[in-house]
């Protein structure tokens, strides 16, 4: 078992994601850096999409009551199990009793927490992950609180394994986010479009305090819709990481929670930079840089391949 | 009907480009057609107002070679069984505390508070589409006269079965949500339960009558 001394600024209970029920708005809600729970469930000798904590803030910290194999990877923090310094991207053994706190997050924003077991929790529509929206999956459908309690259960000894170095991925700003056109690039005008991809290197937009697990709003200038365009469509289907523009033309990076949409998308995030999207922070610089779909095919499918070459 | 690629993983199938009740069966159509493939390289379909959006599997199948399957297969579209709708009444307390800009609706419409509920429960209403979140009925077509725009700032919160009214639109949210619709009443019917299957008791091409409760 395991003891919620302190969620951080918030924490939640994640997995792989609920599929296959989209057609009736039920969101995948996945953890949304899933090369970070796919490493940490490698770590721990779990399945790639097994369910794990994440996190963001410092403080997060947590208290074991039995022996168990645990890990951090995603953003890079400094943590404290009971005293001793503990790098993340790297298992180790805790101990009944010991505590293990984040004390400081030095590089990204979300972080994942797992076990070398299985957290006893009830599946629903065929996922742990938690749909905070409408309160259901996770841990009692809600984000943890201090005093929650996590039983676990297989609890297996692992060794101690650590992500190489060139495994772990760069979180810094300013992020370059490579995108591929969408469906409503023809809204918009070319002026405009050529100012939302800032020219090679250079930053049109930065993060806003408008941010959390459904979307990242960004500063910046406006795009400019055309005249002859309307200012949204009829709603249809929506893709993760598209980017949507409402009527005040700042794009909103959605993430996985929602199902159709009515904003036009001049674009969206290409799958390989889909798990930076874990580690936008107010305030951070983003570049938009546009790739071909056979690039971002390339790029995903690479990316595939190192999920595999890790996980053997 | 185009079919064109929206991202890496996404087919999109367009059938038009308004809101029609012609459209919306040649989308339903084209939706069970995708059910009755039963393909395991399609992870989602989000069926719409004017198109089907196809999630695949990368790791199963290529844009190129599902597109083509699905040419392929086309000839199936018209002799795939399609099933009978369901028909849901759904009660609703109109006005008041329940529907808080019914106010609203009567003096942007010139109607009164009774006009727009009978206006409101005269009509069967399609679903067109479900979602943004789980089990919300996009349902048309809405009476003109009952034309609203939608809040300029959304609400952060209208209570668990709200019934709503946006441009030809009116939904009914699921749960306790931010809505940018105007709440004309609200229902004490369940309409998503996680725990059983369906979760959604509405589906594309389902029908709805409002019932003053």
């Amino acid at each position: 078992m395991i003891e919620i001394i302190h969620p951080g600024i918030m924490s939640l209970v994640v997995d792989g994601g609920r599929y296959g029920y989209r057609e009736v708005g039920i969101p995948t809600s996945p953890a949304l850096d899933l090369y970070a729970l796919s490493s940490l469930n490698h770590l721990l000798g779990n399945g790639g999409n097994a369910p794990a904590i994440e996190a963001f803030g410092e403080k997060f910290s947590l208290r074991f009551a039995k022996d168990v194999c645990c890990a951090i990877t995603g953003a890079k923090v400094r943590a404290i199990l009971s005293g001793r310094p503990l790098q993340s991207w790297m298992s180790f053994t805790a101990r009944a009793g010991e505590t293990l706190t984040v004390d400081e997050v030095r590089e990204g924003f979300r972080y994942y927490v797992g076990f070398s077991g299985t957290p006893v929790l009830e599946k629903i529509i065929g996922s742990y992950t938690t749909n905070l929206e409408c309160r259901f999956g996770g841990y009692r459908g809600r984000a943890l609180q201090k005093g929650d309690r996590i039983d676990l259960e297989d609890i297996r000894r692992v060794g101690v394994k650590r992500i190489a170095e060139e495994f772990v991925p760069r979180m810094t700003p300013p992020h370059t986010l490579r995108v591929v056109e969408g469906p409503e690039s023809n809204y918009f005008t070319d002026e405009s479009l050529a100012e939302f991809l800032g020219g090679k290197g250079r930053a049109a937009f930065t993060v806003s305090t408008k941010l959390n697990r459904t979307g990242i709003r960004l500063d910046g200038k406006p795009l400019a819709f055309r005249t002859d365009a309307e200012e949204s469509i009829i709603s249809e289907g929506l893709l993760p990481g598209s980017i949507q523009v409402p009527g005040d033309g700042l794009p909103i990076i959605q993430l996985h929670e929602r199902t159709l949409g009515g904003y036009a998308r001049p674009a969206l995030i290409a799958k390989a930079d889909h798990d930076l999207l874990a580690h936008l922070k107010p305030g951070d610089a983003v570049i938009f840089e546009m790739i071909g779909m056979e690039e971002a095919e390339r790029l995903f499918d690479r990316k595939i391949e190192i999920v595999t070459s890790i996980e053997n | 009907m185009n079919i064109s690629r929206y991202g890496e993983e996404g087919i999109r199938i367009l059938f038009g480009e308004k809101i029609d009740l012609e459209i919306h069966e040649k989308v339903r159509r084209y939706y069970f057609f995708l059910k009755s493939l039963q393909l395991k390289e399609i992870t989602d379909i989000i069926p719409s107002f004017r198109s089907c959006l196809i999630i695949f599997d990368r790791k199963r199948t290529s844009y190129e070679a599902l597109a083509a399957s699905l040419r392929d297969k086309e000839f199936l579209i018209a002799h795939i069984d399609i099933p009978e709708p369901n028909t849901h009444d759904v009660p609703v307390e109109y006005g008041g505390e329940s529907g808080f800009d019914i106010d609203f609706v009567a003096s942007h419409t010139g109607l009164s508070e009774d006009e727009v509920v009978e206006i409101h429960t005269s009509v069967t209403y399609k679903v067109f589409a479900v979602g943004f979140m789980p089990g919300f009925p996009y349902l048309g077509i809405l009476d003109q006269r009952l034309h609203v725009p939608r809040l300029e700032t959304p609400r952060l919160k209208v209570p668990e079965g709200s019934v709503g009214l946006a441009q030809l639109q009116t939904g009914i949210y699921p749960f306790e949500s931010p809505a940018g619709w105007r709440i004309i009443g609200r229902t004490k019917k369940k309409l998503f339960d996680y725990n059983k299957e369906p979760y959604s008791i509405f589906q594309i091409g389902d029908k709805v009558r409002f019932i003053r409760a």
